[in-house]
């Protein structure tokens, strides 16, 4: 799997991030860093404890992240979801939490393939 | 009124012209009345004065004759000589004393002249009776001619021829005499007044020339000629009895013809009386004269009088007409002013109207919304029971929970619009200006519709045209929520396989050079408007009222608010639509060039192709190329451009670059590349331009052996950026070639960057340490602060600053630091953050950064800031 591959799989948008970050091995290097970051973990606890200022941030995290790998799809719902929770929490944040989970999931598993193709 | 009061001056005029007419009429009878009574007893005193002269005149005349006797009487007494030399004495002294005859007067009435002729008393008695009683007498006697004597007797005894003593000494005097001493036989013709002695019986003693008749009665009757006898006798008798009584009698006759005066009074020592009269013929001419001269002088009088009142009547009627007409205007005015009271109450009303009208709208959205939002407000409580009633059945609970957030996501929105429109209609949206690259709107904007349009099967099209500033003052996120709303209804009204097409368009602004109008048009086929609901589209709380749209959800505020937002803007919206046609709003906005000094967008002198079924956006495209030193031709369809290819092949003119439409009519881009690739050995970049998403076609279009991939919409930009990496060289990691460009030597310069997350940190790092920078890691805004504070002065250079920080966020530190008491409290800061509204920026800047870069990461843009904050 090439990352072009991965990043078709997962909605990102390969050739401008190509085009802004020096080269594939830098990308390779921060996409697989990405499996490591611990925002979307405090986004599901803090959710689940109702705290929507922490859960706010770690979305935002997600979506800056997002926006630096330019992993597009989930760009779009963690960044729904960072609106849906500015101001506390909105009934909006619960089915949208769920589209990033599911967002989240699919990069997530696209990326450990990824990973394990490098290995091979 | 007008009437009445002209009806009351002619009346009043004929009225005065009536009065003056009868006063000076009555004055002039009056005056001559007058004046001839007047006349009348000037007449009497004149003819008693005259009169007087006369009587006194013939007693004077009388007495001196006597005299004149006396004196003869005296010089000859009696018997002082003897009867002989006595008479001839006497008779020639008399006769030198004027007298006519000389005569002794016997006791028994005979004369005996002692000179002149003999003479005869005509009526003895009474003169013997005064001889007799030693009288002196006056008595009218004859001659022997028997003319006419006047004869005057002096008591004398005088021894006569016969011895007897004589009674008296008479004398005799002609009658002439008399006539000429009492003028009564003027000569003057004109002489107005002529005199008679009467005796009491009429007869004439003395008269005048033209009296013929012997008794001056039968002359008075004669002179009435027959008419009026009555008033003559009436006269002759007062006469007689008047002379009887011996008073003075004056009386006024008319006589045909003219009027006289008479007189009469008694003369002293004689029977005799004096008539005088006067005939007025010339006096009265002279009065007339004056009476006319009275009366036309009356009548000028009169006619001066009404002339000067005719002309007051005149100005007067004149000023009044003006006034009639200033009135008459001022009435008009005044009807014109009431009208307009009319007029104003009835817009009054009008505005009364609308404005019920309005409140009517409003309490009417209140009762809609109140059920738009009891209806999924119902839908979530419904749900929340049965969620809680089948707790354990996990399928049920995410079916409700799904329809749940449904519910909340449709309450969020209405509540949302509710708000923005509470926000216009109190007048609490303001506009943050700030500089937006219209690319960054638009590419955006696709992002957020594409999966919209996508689930709908809706065809999508982004087409920019001419668009020279890029980058422009105005309020992103007002702006994007401008296009979104149309683009959502669009998408919203539009069924499945239609069209939706939005449209930028650049062209210059009646503002001035500093700005740019952009035309924005957004069409669909979807299923249009009524007439009437076209008409308050914009209006606050309008939904139409239709089964079919009752399916729709949303608040009918959308529109109102763009349209207050594009007003407040400066901008116009027009809208078109036909019901089942579809829709075109169509926005003009004015906006000033951001001064941004732009990237200089070069390529290599590359010759390309642009292949879009759209010839404006191909134009668009070529010039856009042409302005980055591209020289592009275009084409309108697939087989054209394989054609094209194949022709600039064979003159060894290949292109470097072929930029291919996803949609085409006929021939597909897709097909289009495997044409081209398969008449052509070298491989021709192809680019393919789409709205779409690329990842659907991305491998379709691999194996057709397109390159690569530039989405809509195309600015300049766009095409600069996706074009620059062939520039740069096919494929595998470049390096940047960044670095040259530096006016600051950013080599060994510490920068500390805040930012709590580890990946986007090390990204950073990586990236920003290429350009030579050292950069220490503060994980939070509280670390980056405390850092800053125990630094060396002049350490830092600058600070990256991520907003969204636990602890202390980006906007809390940045005012931390400004507060500092360090040397380095005014180091630039730079926010990094994912939000890019301009309220975020403005936000930033409230704090005291410099300035903004939006996330994700451009070493560029960061190395330009950094740069120019840097340097100062």
């Amino acid at each position: 799997m090439t990352l072009q591959e991965l990043y078709t799989e997962i909605g990102g948008d390969y050739s401008e991030v190509r085009g802004r970050l020096p080269s594939d091995k830098f990308i390779q290097k921060f996409v697989l860093k990405f499996l490591d970051d611990k925002s979307y973990d405090l986004l599901i606890s803090s959710l689940e404890q109702g705290n929507s200022e922490e859960a706010f941030r770690a979305a935002h995290t997600i979506k800056g992240m997002c926006q630096n790998l330019g992993f597009n799809t989930l760009l779009a719902s963690s960044a729904e979801l960072t609106e849906a929770l500015r101001s506390g929490l909105t009934p909006e944040a619960g089915p949208l939490c769920e589209r990033v989970k599911e967002d989240y999931g699919r990069t997530v598993t696209a990326i450990r393939s990824f990973q394990e193709g490098m290995s091979t | 009124m007008k009437y009445n009061t002209m009806r009351f001056l002619k009346v009043s005029l004929a009225l005065v012209v009536l009065l003056c007419v009868v006063v000076f009429t009555f004055l002039a009878y009056y005056m001559n009345y007058q004046s001839s009574a007047t006349i009348s007893e000037i007449g009497t005193i004149y003819m008693a004065g005259l009169n007087e002269r006369i009587s006194m005149h013939f007693e004077t005349t009388i007495d001196y004759n006597l005299n004149q006797i006396e004196s003869i009487v005296q010089n000859y007494p009696p018997r002082s000589a003897d009867y002989g030399t006595l008479a001839e004495n006497m008779g020639s002294n008399a006769l030198e004393r004027g007298f006519v005859s000389l005569a002794l007067y016997a006791e028994d009435g005979a004369f005996e002249m002692l000179c002149g002729e003999q003479i005869q008393v005509t009526d003895p008695e009474p003169f013997f009776r005064s001889m007799q009683s030693q009288e002196k007498k006056v008595a009218v006697g004859t001659d022997e001619t028997d003319d006419s004597i006047v004869l005057l007797g002096v008591p004398a005894a005088y021894e006569m021829a016969d011895g007897r003593e004589s009674l008296a000494l008479v004398v005799a005097l002609p009658t002439d005499y008399f006539k000429q001493i009492l003028a009564l036989d003027s000569d003057e013709s004109n002489s107005l007044v002529y005199s008679h002695v009467i005796r009491k019986d009429g007869t004439f003693v003395i008269q005048s020339s033209d009296a013929y008749r012997g008794n001056y009665f039968d002359r008075l009757r004669a002179l009435y000629q027959g008419e009026n006898l009555e008033e003559a006798e009436k006269h002759i008798t007062d006469l007689y009895e008047a002379m009887q009584k011996n008073e003075p009698y004056s009386v006024v006759y008319h006589l045909p013809g003219e009027r006289r005066h008479l007189y009469c009074t008694s003369l002293p020592n004689s029977e005799w009386y004096l008539v005088t009269a006067m005939p007025y013929g010339q006096l009265d001419e002279v009065v007339s004269s004056m009476g006319n001269t009275w009366t036309s002088l009356v009548l000028g009088g009169c006619a001066l009088i009404l002339i000067v009142l005719g002309s007051i009547f005149v100005y007067y009627f004149r000023l009044t007409r003006q006034q009639m007409v200033e009135l008459d205007n001022a009435r008009k005015t005044a009807e014109k002013s009431l009208t307009m009271a009319v007029d104003a109450r009835r817009d009054a009303e009008k505005a009364q109207q609308v404005a019920e009208h309005a409140n009517k709208a409003k309490s009417e959205f209140l009762s809609n919304m109140s059920h738009d939002i009891r209806t999924p407000m119902n839908a979530i409580v419904g749900m929340t029971a049965i969620a809680t009633a089948n707790i354990e059945n996990r399928q049920q609970v995410q079916h409700c929970l799904k329809k749940i957030s449904l519910s909340s996501q449709h309450l969020l929105g209405l509540i949302n619009d509710v708000l923005d429109m509470s926000k216009i209609e109190s007048g609490k949206m303001t506009l943050n200006i700030d500089q937006v690259s219209l690319r960054e709107v638009m590419d955006s904007i696709v992002s957020i519709v594409q999966p919209q349009v996508k689930a709908k099967h809706q065809n999508f099209n982004v087409c920019i045209y001419d668009i020279s500033s890029e980058n422009v003052c105005c309020d992103s996120v007002r702006l994007n929520q401008v296009l979104l709303n149309f683009l959502s209804n669009a998408i919203k009204f539009t069924p499945e396989g239609g069209t939706i097409q939005i449209t930028l368009r650049e062209t210059e602004s009646p503002k001035g050079a500093e700005y740019v109008r952009i035309l924005l048009q957004v069409k669909d086929t979807g299923m249009g408007m009524s007439e009437e609901f076209k008409e308050k589209i914009f209006d606050s709380f309008t939904r139409e009222d239709n089964t079919r749209i009752h399916r729709t959800e949303g608040t009918g505020l959308g529109m109102a608010i763009t349209k207050y937002i594009v007003d407040a803007m400066g901008g116009t919206i027009q809208v078109e639509s036909q019901q089942g046609v579809g829709t075109e709003f169509n926005v003009t906005l004015d906006f000033e060039k951001a001064e941004v000094a732009e990237v200089d967008m070069v390529l290599p002198p590359w010759n390309m192709l642009v292949v879009d079924d759209d010839q404006q956006l191909c134009e668009s495209t070529a010039s856009a190329l042409q302005s980055i030193g591209i020289k592009a031709d275009w084409v309108l369809s697939g087989e054209e451009a394989v054609e094209m290819v194949v022709k600039k092949h064979q003159r060894r003119e290949d292109y470097q670059v072929i930029l291919l439409d996803w949609k085409l009519p006929g021939m597909d881009g897709i097909s289009t590349a495997k044409a081209i690739h398969a008449r052509m050995e070298s491989d021709i970049p192809i680019l393919l331009i789409s709205a779409y998403d690329w990842g659907e076609i991305e491998d379709e279009a691999r194996q057709a052996g397109i390159t690569g991939f530039i989405s809509k919409p195309l600015f300049k930009s766009t095409l600069f950026y996706g074009l620059k990496k062939f520039a740069d060289g096919k494929e595998e990691g470049e390096p940047k070639e960044e670095s040259p460009h530096h006016a600051i030597d950013f080599n060994g310069k510490h920068v500390l960057l805040a930012e709590d997350n580890e990946l986007n940190w090390e990204i950073a790092e990586e990236l920003l340490t290429d350009l030579g920078l050292q950069l220490d890691h503060a994980e939070n805004g509280q670390i980056c602060v405390e850092m800053l504070q125990n630094s060396q002065p002049g350490h830092y250079s600058a600070v990256l600053m991520d907003i969204r920080m636990p602890v202390m966020t980006g906007y809390e530190a940045a005012v931390a630091i400004r507060k500092l008491d360090h040397p380095d409290a005014n180091l630039p800061i730079i926010a990094m953050t994912a939000d890019a509204f301009s309220e975020d920026i403005k936000h930033c800047l409230d704090c005291g950064m410099n300035a903004h870069v939006a996330k994700p990461i451009d070493v560029r843009e960061v190395a330009r800031l950094l740069e120019k904050y840097m340097e100062n």
